[in-house]
């Protein structure tokens, strides 16, 4: 996959700001971060809770709430199959509605919640085509040249008179061939994630389905038209192990067959080396380190990336021997020009207090923003022989 | 360690035999009970001291149940729960069950949800000494104080309300109150599943420390396989309210001897283990625990599943309905037994359509060899399967037991 050619990023995002308006001040949630998800890959993005993932990821289908939340600044540019390129935080709001769902998907964490609990499955899912794929229903169901009502009734922008008209006879039939168009496209998503039965599972509702049931719904709802840009929040942090591995292989099928990229926010660093080409670190609101997931996990540079593996626990590391990182996340309320990790990281110096680190390349494509690898501006230079703590 | 094997085993702290616990479905208007969830079916298992035993299964295989009993703060259905050299604690005297809620404490996952957040930091940790008037005014202050201590806490802590802490803070703070009389054993439920890796770390290695320190033993709960490799000196895996292999917990990640320990493994693979071995799940969800599946609970979903896993008339359904509609026209059931039933259509055509679906390769080929009559007569198909009794635990190794078929000493005819 790292062999494919490096065609222009799908979605390149540049020095993304967004901050929170607290009562005590700004949190600085995403604090300039700056990456590129490339055609056909899939990019892991990962964080402890509260580092502005999925801040991050949200800020792609402009799903902030603003206020309290503040664009400060950046721009993420999304770059279709059309090859026409977008920049995503000033689009109109028309344009990001015709993009979202369509062209940039989005999975989240707990289908439970991301699901109307008033829906059915079928309606749910055909939302989506009734919102971006209404031609080629109407195609399907042989009305391309309907009037009026029908037209408007495939793409749910019906008129205040529309609803009485649809039920006359004519009308009538032609909405019966609509709604049996609509459930062909719907079964076929359905069947697309694997679930037994899709037309039975059409007139369900989410709470009659198991988890993995509901998650496999709500990627047949993100992948229904075939988008350019997956994002996937956390997609089976709700989920059993044994139906965690059949959602991703699942995910991985699906992206290689219609070559999606995928952005893959997670908190688990075992799965992320396992599924993403390439893997970002996010701490306190920063990318502190990036690049191919082999060369991360072989060779982590950044202080805070070794913490995070040494922490998790295996039969090597004795009993009461893990390696924590001590102390917690700061607070982003108006941070201070320095490494957000100083405060916790063993090799810290002067320097790391004064001066903010630069994500800087240190062999190819693997990026870290410490001072270990680059000289500061001034101060003594930290480094992994050296522990002040 | 309590791996090496000693020739007269010590009595254990801990002894549950066959332990039971059903909850009624309720129905109607009148709330008829109309059957029951087996979330802890005959579950026996012993707690050394100073020993963890670390307790793994899926969500709703009845592990927070089987805690909660061991806990005290449920009644069991049937069986009991022996703790260190008193009875069965349901039928204790209050002196005793006393003594016995102190000695076992509980630490639950949901911190949020477990500290009363109209409390502060010196009653919540205070109260436990205060019911059992182990301390009060300035000494209760010094105790709580010296309790947050060991904890990695601190006096400046004391007149602070939960919502003020992280999530690992008042983890911290749930063990401080767990620990505050001394207890010999401590149910933990999840006790890291809401945070971060690099604060699980420190919570981990702190339980690690006080065990150590007090010659605790813990009832690890979790569903994280790589957690209780790490904690757990033996281990038992549970699925749908039955154990279906425990031993020490070394041998179990080694050898395991049950598909569905396999499967949990492969499921999740360590952050050590080659990322380029593909990783695997299970097919199907787990079956609904009012109707456990007979024989092994696990043969709905094995992957090396036989015909002496206890194949049964619900499987005709569970297979079919998911493969299109080969039970439509289906007019009624009738069950003689679990192996035993008859199903009536509306014409012969459907019955006939549903003898030839369990013939063919839409039907696993265990399940055909599982199938000793399959009769048709007009509008209706009589089945019968093998009969299978519940999979009984068997020795695998020293100390290590697993509930499966797959046994040379116990399978005949495997296919």
């Amino acid at each position: 996959m790292l062999d494919a050619p490096r065609n222009a990023p799908v979605a390149e995002v540049n020095n993304l700001k967004v901050y929170f308006q607290a009562k005590r001040g700004r949190v600085h949630a995403v604090d300039g971060v700056s990456f590129e998800i490339r055609n056909g890959e899939t990019l892991g993005l990962v964080g402890e809770t509260g580092c502005g993932k999925s801040v991050t990821g949200r800020a792609f289908l402009r799903l902030l709430p603003v206020p309290p939340g503040i664009l400060a600044g950046g721009n993420v540019t999304f770059r279709g199959a059309d090859g026409e390129s977008h920049d995503l935080l000033t689009l109109s709001d028309a344009k990001i509605r015709a993009i979202r769902g369509d062209r940039i998907a989005m999975i989240f964490q707990d289908p439970g919640k991301a699901l109307n609990p008033t829906m059915t499955v079928g309606q749910q899912v055909s939302e989506v085509f009734l919102q971006h794929r209404s031609k080629e229903l109407l195609e399907r169901a042989g009305l391309a040249s309907a009037s009026g009502p029908i037209q408007r009734h495939a793409r749910q922008s019906e008129r205040i008179f529309d609803g009485l008209l649809l039920k006359l006879p004519g009308y009538r039939r032609h909405r019966q061939k609509l709604q049996s168009a609509l459930n062909a496209m719907v079964c076929e998503a359905l069947a697309a994630t694997q679930v037994p039965n899709p037309a039975k599972l059409i007139d369900r509702y989410p709470h009659e389905l198991s988890g993995g049931m509901r998650q496999r719904v709500m990627i047949a709802q993100a992948l229904a038209c075939n988008p350019d840009l997956l994002i996937a929040d956390e997609p089976t942090t709700a989920l059993d192990v044994t139906v965690e591995a059949r959602i991703l292989e699942l995910i991985s099928e699906l992206q290689t067959a219609r070559g999606t990229s995928v952005l893959y926010i997670s908190h688990d660093l075992s799965l992320v080396r396992r599924i993403c080409d390439r893997t970002a670190v996010m701490y306190a609101g920063r990318i502190v380190e990036i690049g191919p997931s082999g060369d991360i996990f072989r060779d982590p540079r950044h202080p805070y990336t070794r913490g995070l593996l040494a922490a998790i626990p295996t039969q090597a590391a004795p009993r009461g021997g893990l390696a924590a990182i001590k102390g917690s996340v700061p607070e982003l309320i108006d941070p201070p020009e320095a490494c957000r990790f100083a405060g916790r990281c063993p090799f810290a110096t002067d320097a790391c207090h004064a001066h903010d680190p630069e994500l800087a390349s240190v062999v190819g494509e693997h990026s870290v923003a410490c001072f270990i690898h680059y000289p500061p501006p001034s101060g003594t230079r930290p480094s992994f022989d050296r522990e002040t703590a | 360690m309590s791996l090496a094997a000693d020739p007269a085993p010590a009595t254990p702290l801990l002894r549950v035999r066959e332990l039971t616990k059903h909850y009624p479905i309720r129905e109607g208007i009148f709330q008829r009970v109309a059957g029951h969830v087996r979330a802890v079916d005959g579950v026996s298992f012993d707690i050394m001291r100073g020993e963890t035993l670390g307790l793994v299964g899926e969500s709703g295989c009845g592990k927070t149940t089987l805690g909660r009993c061991v806990a005290g703060l449920q009644s069991v259905t049937a069986g009991s729960v022996e703790f260190g050299d008193t009875g069965n604690i349901d039928t204790l005297d209050p002196v005793q069950y006393r003594a016995f809620r102190r000695n076992c404490q509980m630490v639950f996952q949901d911190s949020f949800a477990s500290l009363n957040p109209r409390h502060l930091v010196i009653d919540l940790v205070g109260r436990p000494l205060r019911v059992y008037r182990e301390a009060s005014g300035d000494a209760l202050t010094e105790r709580v104080v010296e309790l947050l201590e060991q904890v990695g806490m601190g006096r400046q802590h004391l007149y602070r309300y939960p919502h003020q802490f992280s999530g690992g803070q008042r983890q911290r703070i749930s063990i401080a109150r767990a620990l505050a009389l001394n207890p010999e054993l401590i149910v933990l439920d999840e006790p890291t599943s809401a945070l971060d890796v690099s604060v699980q770390a420190q919570i981990l290695n702190l339980l690690s420390d006080l065990q150590r320190d007090r010659s605790l033993a813990y009832l690890f709960i979790t569903h994280d396989l790589s957690v209780v490799r790490h904690m757990a000196d033996r281990l038992v895996v549970m699925y749908l309210g039955r154990i279906s292999e425990q031993g020490p917990t070394e041998t179990v990640f080694d050898n395991p001897q049950h598909p569905y320990t396999r499967a949990l493994m492969d499921a999740k693979p360590d952050i050590e283990a080659d990322p380029d071995v593909p990783i695997r799940g299970l097919e199907g969800t787990v079956p609904d625990p009012a109707r456990p599946p007979r024989g092994c609970r696990f043969h709905t979903r094995c992957p090396v599943v036989t015909p002496n896993c206890g194949w049964e008339i619900d499987d005709v359904a569970r297979w079919l309905d998911d493969t299109g509609d080969v039970l439509a026209g289906l007019s009624g059931v009738e069950r003689r037994s679990d192996f035993n039933g008859r199903f009536t259509f509306e014409t012969d055509a459907e019955a006939a359509r549903l003898e030839d679906a369990l013939r063919s390769e839409a039907t696993p080929p265990p399940m055909r060899a599982a199938l000793d009559r399959l009769e048709r007569q007009g509008a209706s198909v009589d089945i019968v399967f093998r009969e299978v009794g519940e999979v009984p635990l068997t020795q695998r190794g020293p100390r290590h037991e697993a509930a499966c078929v797959l046994d040379p000493t116990l399978i005949q005819d495997r296919p």
